[in-house]
């Protein structure tokens, strides 16, 4: 693997597209979490002179960790579409073609174009933890590993993303098409998700039935769903008319899907023809 | 020793047949032509067997094993079209070739002296002429110095010095042992390398063997007078000649090409009585032969 790993840094360390968006993703996780902090000091801040809500900071040892994977969730889109350039590129260029020419299976293909999503998704979550760290630090708060799941929700969230990106790119191949699917795809997604979970709110008012928040068993949303924002004051107030939180149930749809990816993925690419 | 052995190779695609039930094989130290017109399965055929397409029946054989990525590390092969990352540079790209195929970077520029490109080595592949990325395309063929090289269109968008030079190449690397695999629409590149040769024809294999015995090029010389028979029988006796035909209003004699003389068959008719109303000299060349084959 580490050979493959190398033959595909070869192909990227000289790729501007890859620089520049890469340069994006790590610029972009500090700022912003900062425009959050920024943003929620100021907003909450002010309704707390009003003397609405007690004192809130989502910065703060043991929110930190959830709030910085909450808030940096918005940026994965930038390493999905970084990966659907390298891959449909790999198709436009032909260069998938000529690798298994020159001696790659068609099973090292897939597999480093799989090891790229994974260690995007890993390069994403290490960066949240030391935002998220850097944040609980200037706080002034004590640091406290509590909440730290949502570190892990993070990385399941981009390897979903991630993954997703990779299905994409296989099976569309064509670098705009595949781009647009994946937005088209990613809005669809949240509408029915939505209206997935008006109807679980109206059946669990009308008939008592509590199946959890269904728009969360999507396959996008599921991973989503497991990253919230931290619950303010006010939102707890809202919270007890919402379906229950199922949130292992949401976890092992997420997890499924992360793997139906990946194995989808690979089917493609070791099945078709290139 | 065979180095490739296709048997019953079929690929469809929907209802269009590419190819079908293909066999054949390749004797080592050959320089063996697929010949075929555009459309005939030549690079699909290929592609099936460099993995980049799936078959839709049969199989093949690469040196009497069954085929693995760990056997094309060993060929070197240019498919279709020059296939490289367009950002980078000839040597940042033999790099990743030379990676795949797990051979040294010591080799690169060795490949790129031979394919002339040592000038322009860093420059970006977007930048290259047509005849540049394919001269590209072979240089990455050679990395390693295999001793099996597949060759499709190894010509194309190549300027005559360009041909030439490649001819010449093919032809050194068959002189230095190498098996090389080459398809080719044109006829010509394939007379004046190959040895032996196989013939496509809208996915079937028409026929397969030492190229000489398959397209003998030789020279036709029509003939007609009076009586065709006494004309016929004349010629069958002439010295030099190959085969006599006789058609509905001429003669047909066959001489090994580039041996046919007017004069001397004019005078050996004259001699033996016979006045010609017709003669005329019709060169059976390689393309009235392949035509012939394929139609």
């Amino acid at each position: 693997m580490l050979k493959l790993l190398k033959t595909e840094w070869l192909k990227l360390k000289n790729y501007n597209a890859f620089i520049i968006i890469s340069s994006f993703i790590v610029l972009g996780v500090f700022t912003t979490n900062y425009i959050v902090y920024t943003v929620n000091k100021n907003i909450v801040g002010q309704i707390n002179t009003a003397g609405l809500v007690s004192s809130f900071n989502p910065y703060e040892f043991t929110r930190t960790w959830q709030t910085t994977s909450y808030a940096t969730g918005w940026l994965l889109m930038l390493p999905a579409l970084l990966l659907i350039i390298l891959v449909t590129n790999e198709f436009t260029y032909r260069t998938n073609r000529q690798n298994i020419i020159d001696g790659w299976s068609r099973e090292d293909f897939i597999s480093v174009k799989i090891m790229l999503a994974v260690i995007a998704a890993i390069t994403t979550t290490l960066l949240v933890m030391i935002t998220a760290l850097l944040f609980g630090l200037f706080s002034g708060t004590s640091f406290s590993l509590t909440g730290f799941s949502h570190v892990g929700f993070f990385l399941l969230k981009a390897l979903s993303y991630n993954l997703l990106a990779v299905l994409i790119s296989v099976w569309i191949r064509r670098t705009g098409f595949a781009i647009g699917l994946y937005f088209i795809y990613m809005g669809a997604e949240n509408i029915i998700s939505q209206l997935l979970d008006v109807w679980s709110i109206k059946l669990r008012a009308d008939h008592g039935i509590d199946l959890g928040s269904m728009g969360d068993y999507l396959p996008m949303n599921a991973s989503d769903g497991l990253l919230t924002f931290p619950d303010n004051p006010l939102k707890s107030i809202a919270k007890s008319n919402l379906p229950t939180d199922y949130t292992w149930l949401v976890l092992l749809f997420a997890v499924i899907y992360v793997l139906l990816f990946f194995m989808l993925s690979r089917r493609r690419i070791i099945k078709s023809d290139l | 020793m065979e180095v490739l052995t296709v048997e019953n190779l079929s690929k469809n695609y929907g209802n269009i047949k590419a190819l079908k039930n293909v066999s054949f094989s390749v004797p080592a130290g050959t320089v063996f032509g697929i010949l075929g017109p555009n459309g005939s399965g030549k690079t699909t055929l290929l592609g099936i067997i460099m993995d980049v397409l799936k078959a839709s029946g049969g199989g093949y054989r690469i040196l009497g094993e069954e085929p693995s990525s760990k056997q094309r590390k060993q060929i070197g092969t240019l498919l279709e079209t020059p296939n490289f990352y367009h950002y980078l540079n000839a040597v940042q790209n033999l790099k990743i070739a030379a990676s795949i195929k797990e051979r040294g970077e010591d080799d690169i520029e060795r490949v790129l002296e031979i394919v002339n490109l040592s000038a322009r080595k860093n420059s970006r592949f977007n930048t290259y002429s047509l005849g540049m990325k394919q001269r590209l395309a072979i240089g990455a063929a050679l990395l390693g110095n295999p001793d099996v090289l597949v060759f499709d269109e190894p010509t194309n968008g190549l300027d005559p010095v360009g041909i030439a030079e490649i001819r010449e190449l093919i032809k050194k690397l068959s002189k230095q042992g190498k098996t090389i695999i080459m398809a080719s629409h044109l006829l010509d590149e394939v007379e004046k390398v190959c040895t032996h040769v196989a013939i496509l024809k809208q996915g079937t294999l028409i026929t397969h063997g030492d190229v000489n015995e398959i397209l003998v090029n030789e020279d036709m010389v029509e003939l007609a007078s009076a009586d065709l028979q006494q004309l016929h029988a004349a010629l069958l006796k002439m010295p030099g000649v190959g085969n006599v035909d006789q058609a509905d209003q001429v003669v047909k004699a066959y001489f090994p090409a580039g041996t046919a003389n007017l004069a001397s068959v004019n005078q050996y008719c004259f001699s033996n009585g016979i006045v010609l109303s017709h003669l005329q000299l019709k060169k059976k060349s390689l393309e009235s032969k392949f035509f012939e084959l394929t139609n």
